[in-house]
């Protein structure tokens, strides 16, 4: 199979170049979690859920729907065929897509961490943790993406992965049901906060290698079924 | 001689629905072929086959003498062009920015964007955002995509269907000599004013079937009815058969003075297509 890195950068500048003409976009999925890190700046809490929540916000918000709006742009406005039936490989389009996805994630979790104040206990375990995160929000917003027939649609569709993982914790705790309690353990924001938390105890790999699993395990996932989906859903009907 | 494109007993069939149904047909390299028929005779379906978006049930469909699936190849990608009736612009980026990625993306120099831009009468237009376009406007940026790499052979689907009579006639004599500079050209299309203009043959789909395949005077001759109108200059018209007591009348009226105008009777394509389906094309 043929790469071409012209072909994938000719990808990210247009992508670039169409960012930033679309404040709607800057508005929801960048200054948005910028704004919540500003607003989580002020808390004392070393509640797991509250000390990764501006870094979980940023992965959620930006990672996954820059890229569900994105894809989903391209489907709706039959632009995503033009692309498929040029030169560009069906990897180079998505790898293009998700680069310049993951490079904007990775500023805004670098801005959330300044605007929030918050402490980066373990910079290595924790870039690793953020890389891990970044696969699983950008496939998750492949997916999204593709599975939406409109870009108002990757709302309606991303609600629930919006809710589910960042306020997880939060509903679990409201609603203390042991069942629902379980599987909200196993979501990767709930690994990344427990891992920041036993990191923030100095804690080291003996600690946090079992959220670092179910992290890699998910990123392995999700990953897995954005390719089949984006195989079976790339042509706009 | 090779053929561009080689369709043989070809089928496409979605689900229990079949699209298209024992389908022959070659287009030679260099002609502009055209291929007509109403909505939803299976055009679109072809179209899509033949740039590999579609896989064909059964049969054979090969592409510079190699099967179509190997036309996902970039190399290979590169050597066509496609314009469908729903390809996409990117709407905020300007005319120039949407053409500027594929030049990058067929590796074709930018300097090209501004020699197809005068040809369609849009250099002055390279700086608008897309979305401020018309419709038809739109149509004829998608054509210069399609044409930006010079492409060997070139598949458009319904491409004036949006377009006024001077743009339409403007964009017709862009194929025109695209396809004298050796550009063989596939089009899809339900206009017999566009297919007669343009193509050298031409076949006729019908529900999923070819159910002619020829030239456009053969299609002509074949289905005329061998008569001629006679415009006589006292305003009568008269229809006679072309034969021997045919000849003697028209000598006649020449001799009285009395002959204004004589036409053949040649039915035009739409009139053949009524005669070969029982319905139009529109």
């Amino acid at each position: 199979m043929t790469f071409s890195v012209q072909r994938v950068s000719a990808i990210i500048v247009k992508d670039v170049k169409d960012l930033f003409k679309n404040s709607y976009m800057i508005l929801i999925t960048i200054l948005l979690p910028l704004g919540m890190a500003a607003l989580l700046s002020d808390s004392d809490s070393d509640d797991a859920s509250l000390l990764g929540m501006p870094i979980n916000l940023a992965l959620v918000i930006t990672g996954a729907f820059v890229q569900a709006t994105m894809m989903a742009e391209e489907k709706e406005k039959n632009t995503l065929r033009a692309l498929l039936l040029s030169p560009a490989t069906r990897m180079e389009i998505i790898l293009g897509k998700s680069l310049l996805s993951s490079l904007i994630t990775i500023l805004v979790v670098i801005g959330s961490i300044f605007i929030s104040k918050m402490h980066v206990p373990g910079l290595f375990y924790f870039t690793i943790m953020v890389v891990l995160s970044i696969v699983i929000f950008v496939s998750l917003g492949t997916i999204i993406g593709l599975i939406s027939r409109t870009v108002m649609e990757t709302s309606i569709v991303g609600l629930p992965v919006l809710v589910i993982f960042t306020y997880g914790s939060l509903i679990s705790t409201t609603l203390d049901n042991p069942v629902f309690s379980t599987i909200i353990s196993y979501l990767p924001t709930e690994s990344f906060s427990a891992a920041l938390i036993g990191l923030e105890q100095n804690g080291g790999f003996t600690e946090i290698k079992w959220h670092l699993l179910n992290m890699l395990l998910w990123a392995i996932g999700s990953l897995a079924i954005a390719v089949i989906v984006y195989g079976r859903r790339r042509f706009d009907k | 001689m090779r053929h561009e494109i080689e369709v043989r007993q070809m089928v496409k069939t979605f689900g229990k629905k079949t699209a298209l149904s024992g389908v022959n047909f070659h287009v030679r390299r260099g002609e502009i072929f055209g291929f007509l028929g109403p909505s939803g005779s299976g055009k679109t379906t072809m179209v899509k086959i033949l740039t590999s978006q579609l896989l064909h049930t059964a049969g054979s469909v090969q592409v510079f003498g190699t099967d179509v699936s190997k036309l996902r190849d970039p190399s290979q990608l590169k050597r066509i062009g496609i314009l469908t009736d729903n390809s996409g612009l990117y709407d905020r980026l300007t005319v120039y920015e949407n053409l500027e990625l594929f030049c990058r993306l067929y590796d074709v120099d930018v300097k090209r964007i501004d020699e197809v831009l005068e040809e369609v009468n849009l250099i002055q237009d390279k700086k608008t955002a897309v979305r401020k376009l018309s419709k038809g406007m739109k149509q004829r940026v998608t054509l210069v995509r399609a044409l930006l790499h010079k492409p060997e052979l070139l598949f458009l689907d319904e491409p004036t269907s949006a377009l006024d009579p001077t743009n339409k006639k403007q964009i017709h004599e862009s194929l025109r000599k695209l396809n004298e500079s050796g550009t063989t050209i596939f089009l899809s299309t339900h206009d017999m004013q566009e297919a007669e203009s343009l193509c050298q043959r031409l076949a006729f789909l019908d529900h999923g079937k070819i159910v002619e395949l020829d030239n456009p005077h053969n299609l002509r001759v074949k289905y005329g009815d061998s008569t001629i109108s006679l415009v006589l200059r006292n305003g009568s018209r008269i229809q006679i058969k072309q034969d021997e007591a045919g000849a003697q009348t028209v000598a006649q009226y020449i001799a009285k003075g009395e002959l204004m105008s004589i036409h053949s009777n040649e039915p035009t394509l739409g009139e053949i297509f009524i005669q070969l389906t029982g319905r139009s094309l529109q």
